[in-house]
This record gives structure tokens, C-alpha cells and sequence, in this order.
């Protein structure tokens, strides 16, 4: 049986009204098509695009053009960027807004990647701060995070986070040496940074959708990090057991409020981990292969048990 | 021939979809608890993250001990070929076994079997049947045996279980087929594009049947698919027959080898294929067929200069963001300026909070990935000027700008 013929099956039997079957019947026809996604995909590649030919046309015609052309027309696009969002964006709310249209969201962004190409420029070009790009970063950072919470943008927050993580990795690169182990930390206080944040202001009732987004960073840059100290054959030890800590957790976390993300973190990033430490001094063929047979079959079966158990699909 | 049965597909996508409408709050909660009591089906399913990491612990399992079986017994080439034969049986009667039997349905290890059995039998009859043999730049018929078998064995898997990437490697093994049979380019980028729309008209003929059930989308994405892929063998600037020589490092085709007739032919082509495509997919109400449409009239504008032998200029892709955010503005005002936000029963209305979900997604990844896309390695013409560090605002958390 079809869903139309389903449809009609149950108006005649009282369980859904004619009203919602017409409405039904008629989404599930395409009647009408929305076009809503094809159209949002259409701008995000426009925006993207223009945004790629800009940056590249600056950089291959700076000398050409000249600074303050190069600088008028940045700027004059940041401008209009930021009139048109402010002078449209709704009233704030700590809740979670939907914006006036959907255009807003494109331009914000659009803003948001020339403010990147014009900051970047200032600094190469006229050296403004000297050498110290982590500071405009920074800068960007704390702007970015405003914007995101404004005008409840995603793309933005997305942005804020990675130039936050740019802003940890620009700053240590300046260090002489052990990189490794300072990146480490310097991921691990990312992650605390961001997840406590995160947390605080979803505690706090700002923008909790946000949360998700946190959370989802937070747990790969942790995994990569403590991964990256599981592979180095000198201080593992605290490392692996972070990391036995950390695949709990996450285990805990998606089991029970039913976010299979974090599930999926926990099995894979556990079981590189784990398997790089029973591995790393085991050389025989035989006995690698064999341990990934018998690893990968009991894996399997608790998979299965969790996912009868908590696995509906989504 | 399919695995599953009408009845239970469609009683699987009609749970699904309760559970978007009672989502989008089309239905009430006491509504969905009793629709759903009566949609209940024996096939199980998972979400899509235990469903990869199944797929993915299925692959090493598998992977692990077909490498223990050769690592431990080390036969000989053609005796390995015919061992991956056994294998690939073993894989395919394990695949239906559980998907049969244990009514697994887009779980993940079936999947992961099926696909190891399509692999072991493209190795194992390769193996078998021309190990030992030398390798010869002319074209040799007999062993595009093999590719056809792969061709065959993954739309059997597609049509059977439904995986949809099956039948892209039933296409991708079709790209593969007329390198074995000629070695004129022209010759193999026509063959390709034949074939796929050989399968196109079957497609086209079987889906009117299919038009509001439970393959609809199935023959929606494949018909998307070999629109892309006759696309793709016609854009000789874009062709997989290129690009392959290029990565391999051996002879390419360079535009100038083609005979200008056929050069000029496909140059009309992937101006006229995709109007075409994007009517149809209009016209059908087809989100995939629009989408491939859409791609294949982006490709064309950024192909167009190369096809032509102009340069390319660092604005293009400017003007190129432009026209897009252009015409989804001009789509989107037209749309909402119509009676009730609908012209001709299209709307720029978001209907399902499944788009909304597919945007929020979207908008945390692509906003992670899209600026160190965009800032890496783009500029480099300049001689004395260079943006160190390009850290700026993630757009591009590390590297060079």
C-alpha cells in the first residue's frame, strides 16, 4: 500500500482528519515543491564562490590595484554587509530566532569572509600590527562570536570556533619547540574553554541551540588530541587513559540522550587508540590480522546490542 | 528480485515519514502513537551512525580475515584469484543470510558484506583469469571481462538490496569498459555516454509505475546520476577519462587530439544538456534530477573558457557567485511574490523541519570546512606579495592564504 493510498486508508478509519490528509497528500505529490533547500545551497555556493574570486583577485592584483582601492572596495563591501544586517536583523532574543529572511544569513556570512580577506590583507600588506596576528585572530574571534550570537547564525558560530582554534595554533607556533606536546594542551584548553562556554551559556538559556554545535567540536578536537598523545611512545600512559575516560564519557552521553554522533566517536577513536597500544610492539602478521578479526567481531556484537537497544533510526 | 518486499519498504517509508510530520507538527502526538501502531514492519533498521560504524567494523573484519587467510596460507596468484572467488560467494550468501534471515535492512553489515562480495570477485576473476599476464598499452577485449562483471554484479546488488552506491559503481566499472574495448578517446568518451543513457531510457521507461511509492526515490537519484554521468563523458575539459591519465601520469588527451568536429559537438552538448536536465527534473517535480541539473549548468560556466582556449581570470569566480546568488534571489522573489508564496506549484517555503535539520548541519560543517577551502592555495601568481598565515577568522585556521 502506498503512503497516498495509506493516507486514505486512514481518513476513512477517523485516525487523521481530511483536512491533514489533503495537506498530507499533497506534500507527499509535491504539491506544492519546495525549493527552499535548492535555493539556500544556490546562495551558500554563490557567496562561497564570490568570496574564493575576491580573495584571489586581491592577492594577484594588490600591487596593481593599489592599497586603497583594494582596501575602499573591502571595506565598502564589509560596510554593506553589516548596514544591511543591522538595519534588518529582528530584535535579539536569547532564544533561538529565525531570521526575517533567509538572505540575512548569506550576507552576514559574506560579511564575515571579507572581514577575514581585508583583516588579512591590512596585516601582510601594511603590517598594522606588526607581526602580531594572533591578536587581530583573537579580535576576530571575540567579533565573530558576537555576530553568531546577534543574529543566531551558525556559519558564523562555525567561523568563531576555527578562528578560536586558529588563534591557540597561531599562538603556539611562535614557541621554539616541542610542538607536539604544547599543541596537545593547547587543544585540551581549547576544548575546555569551548565546552565549558558552551555549557555556561546553554546553562544560561543563550542561544542553547548552539550547544550542539559545541559539543560536536569539542568531542573531535579532544579525541584527536588525546589520539595524538596515545601515539606518542614516550608519555602515553595518561593519554590512553584520558582517552579510555573521554570514549566513556561520550559513550554515556549518546546512549542516553540519544545522540549516535557521539556513540560513533566513542567506537572509533577507542578502538584506533586502543588498538595502537595492543599493536605497537606486537610484529608478527598472524597475530595483527587476528586481532583485528576478533576485535572487529566483538565490536559487532556489542554494536548490535546497543543498537537494538537504542538504535531507532534518524 | 529485491530482497525486501514491497509492503515492508513502504511500510518503513511510511514510519518515516510519520516521523517527520508528527516532527513538523502536522500530526499530534496521539496521532503518531496510533499511525505508528499500525506501521509497525519486521525489518530492522538503525540510525545513520551505527549503521557507518557497522559498515565500517564489518569492512576490517572481513578485510582482516581474507588478509589472514592469504597471509597464513600464501597461495599463488591464480590460486588466490580463485580463493577471492570463494570469498566473494561466501560474502553474498552471508550479505542475503542476513538480510533474510535477521531482516536487517540498512544496517550497516549486510552492506559491508555485499560490497566486499562485489570487491573479491572483480580481484578474484582478475586473478584467475589474467594473472601472469603482460601488461600490454593496446586495448584488449578480453579482459574488460572483468570491469563488465563488476558492472553486472553491482546493479544486481543495487537492485536487490537498494543500495544506492551500488549502481554508482555499476557506472564508475561502465567508465572503466571502453579502455578495454578501443583506444580512441573520442570513441570511449561516446561508448560511456551510450551506455549510460542506454540506462537512462530504462530508467526513464520503468519510473511513471514508480512515480508516489517507495522506489520513487531510488530511480530519482539514479536517474540524477547517469544525467551527471553522460555529462561528465561529454565535458572532455572534465572528463574521468582525463583526469585518470592525468593522476597515472601516462598519455593525456589533450583537446587539440580530438577531431575538431567531435570537439565542437561536445562543446554544444554541455550547453544543451543542461536546460535539458533541469526541465526535466521541473517538470517531474525531481529534487535529485534538479540538483544534477544545476550541477551540470555550473560545470558548463566554469568549463566554458577552457573548452574555448580563453584564460581564465582571477574574477571569474566572482562573476560566477554572482550569477548563482543572483538567480537564487531572483527564483526566490519570483516564488514568494506568486499567490499563497506559489508559482506553478513550486514555493521557496520551507515545508519540512528536514530541511531545516539539513541546514544546520550543513551550515556547522561547511562553515568549519568551506574558508580553509577557499584560502588554500588559491593565490599564487603573486610573485613578491604573499598573505602569510591566512589566519584570519577560520578562514583558514592554518597554512598559507
Amino acid at each position: 500500500m502506498t503512503i497516498i493510498a495509506r493516507l486514505e486508508h486512514w481518513r476513512e478509519h477517523g485516525a487523521i482528519s481530511p483536512e491533514q490528509q489533503i495537506h498530507l497528500a499533497g506534500l507527499c505529490r509535491g504539491e506544492p515543491f519546495s525549493l527552499f533547500l535548492e535555493l539556500n545551497i544556490l546562495l551558500y555556493a554563490g557567496v562561497l564562490t564570490f568570496v574564493a574570486g575576491l580573495g584571489w583577485t586581491v592577492t594577484t592584483w594588490s600591487q596593481q590595484i593599489g592599497d586603497v582601492v583594494v582596501l575602499a572596495v573591502l571595506s565598502a563591501i564589509l560596510g554593506a554587509c553589516f548596514w544591511y544586517c543591522f538595519s534588518r536583523a529582528p530584535v535579539w532574543s536569547a532564544a533561538e530566532t529565525t531570521a526575517p529572511s533567509s538572505i540575512l544569513d548569506y550576507v552576514l556570512y559574506l560579511g564575515s569572509l571579507v572581514w577575514c580577506i581585508e583583516l588579512a590583507y591590512l596585516e601582510n600588506r601594511l603590517h598594522v600590527l606588526s607581526g602580531q596576528g594572533d591578536l587581530y585572530l583573537l579580535a576576530t574571534t571575540v567579533f565573530f562570536f558576537f555576530l553568531a550570537y546577534r543574529f543566531d547564525n551558525r556559519f558564523v558560530l562555525s567561523l568563531a570556533l576555527s578562528s578560536l582554534a586558529g588563534w591557540f595554533g597561531l599562538t603556539i607556533s611562535h614557541w621554539p619547540s616541542h610542538q607536539d606536546a604544547a599543541y596537545r594542551q593547547y587543544a585540551l584548553l581549547y576544548c575546555v574553554l569551548v565546552g565549558v562556554g558552551g555549557l555556561l551559556l546553554q546553562r544560561r538559556g543563550l542561544k542553547a541551540h548552539f550547544f550542539g554545535t559545541y559539543l560536536n567540536i569539542v568531542a573531535n578536537v579532544l579525541f584527536w588530541a588525546l589520539l595524538s598523545g596515545v601515539f606518542d611512545r614516550q608519555t602515553y600512559g595518561l593519554w590512553f587513559l584520558a582517552l579510555l575516560i573521554a570514549c566513556g564519557a561520550s559513550l554515556a552521553w549518546g546512549l542516553t540522550r540519544l545522540q549516535f554522533a557521539f556513540v560513533a566517536y566513542a567506537a572509533v577513536y577507542g578502538y584506533i587508540g586502543v588498538s595502537s597500544m595492543l599493536l605497537r610492539s606486537v610484529t608478527d602478521d598472524t597475530a595483527v590480522l587476528s586481532y583485528f578479526v576478533v576485535t572487529a567481531i566483538a565490536m559487532l556484537v556489542l554494536l548490535v546490542q546497543i543498537a537494538r537497544r537504542f538504535g531507532r533510526p534518524a | 528480485m529485491r530482497l525486501y518486499s514491497a509492503s515492508s519498504e513502504e511500510t518503513l517509508r511510511a514510519r518515516r515519514l510519520l516521523k517527520d510530520w508528527a516532527g513538523d507538527g502536522i500530526l499530534t502526538q496521539a496521532q503518531y502513537q496510533r499511525l505508528e501502531r499500525e506501521t509497525v514492519s519486521e525489518l530492522r533498521t538503525t540510525n545513520v551512525f551505527l549503521r557507518l560504524i557497522l559498515f565500517l567494523f564489518t569492512l576490517i573484519g572481513v578485510g582482516g580475515a581474507t588478509a589472514l587467510f592469504f597471509v597464513t596460507s600464501r597461495p599463488s596468484e591464480h590460486t588466490s584469484g580463485v580463493f577471492f572467488l570463494i570469498f566473494a560467494a561466501i560474502c553474498y550468501v552471508a550479505a542475503e543470510a542476513v538480510a533474510s534471515q535477521a531482516r536487517l535492512y540498512r544496517y550497516g553489515i549486510e552492506e559491508a558484506l555485499a560490497v566486499c562480495s562485489g570487491i573479491f570477485l572483480c580481484v578474484g576473476m582478475q586473478l584467475a583469469l589474467f594473472s601472469g599476464r603482460p601488461y600490454s598499452p593496446k586495448p584488449d577485449e578480453v579482459q574488460s571481462f572483468v570491469p563488465a562483471a563488476g558492472v553486472i554484479f553491482s546493479l544486481w546488488i543495487w537492485r536487490r538490496f537498494g543500495l544506492w552506491y551500488a549502481f554508482l559503481a555499476a557506472m564508475i566499472f561502465t567508465m572503466v569498459l571502453p579502455g578495454y574495448w578501443t583506444s580512441s578517446h573520442s570513441a570511449q568518451h561516446v561508448t560511456i555516454a551510450l551506455l549510460y543513457a542506454i540506462g537512462l531510457i530504462l530508467v526513464a521507461t520503468v519510473r511513471p509505475r514508480h512515480r508516489f511509492d517507495y522506489l520513487a526515490d531510488a530511480y530519482s537519484l539514479v536517474e540524477a546520476f547517469l544525467w551527471l554521468g553522460i555529462y561528465l563523458a561529454m565535458n572532455l575539459q572534465l572528463s574521468w577519462l582525463n583526469l585518470r591519465e592525468q593522476w597515472l601520469g601516462i598519455h593525456t588527451a589533450t583537446a587539440a587530439e580530438f577531431a575538431p568536429p567531435f570537439y565542437w559537438t561536445t562543446w554544444v552538448l554541455i550547453w544543451g544538456l543542461p536546460p535539458l536536465v533541469l526541465a526535466r527534473g521541473i517538470r517531474q517535480k525531481d529534487r535529485f534530477v534538479i540538483a544534477a541539473g544545476a550541477i551540470v549548468a555550473i560545470l558548463t560556466l566554469v568549463s566554458n573558457k577552457p573548452y574555448l582556449g580563453w584564460p581564465r581570470h582571477t574574477w571569474d569566480p566572482m562573476l560566477l557567485g554572482i550569477l548563482l546568488s543572483g538567480i537564487a534571489l531572483f527564483v526566490r522573489r519570483w516564488l514568494d511574490r506568486g499567490p499563497g508564496g506559489i508559482r506553478h506549484g513550486f514555493t521557496a517555503a520551507r515545508l519540512s523541519g528536514k530541511d531545516k535539520e539539513w541546514m544546520n548541519t550543513g551550515s556547522v560543517v561547511l562553515g568549519l570546512v568551506a574558508p580553509q577551502s577557499i584560502t588554500a592555495g588559491q593565490q599564487k601568481r603573486s610573485a613578491d606579495f604573499e598573505f602569510g598565515g591566512g589566519t584570519s577568522g577560520g578562514g583558514g585556521a592554518s597554512g598559507k592564504f
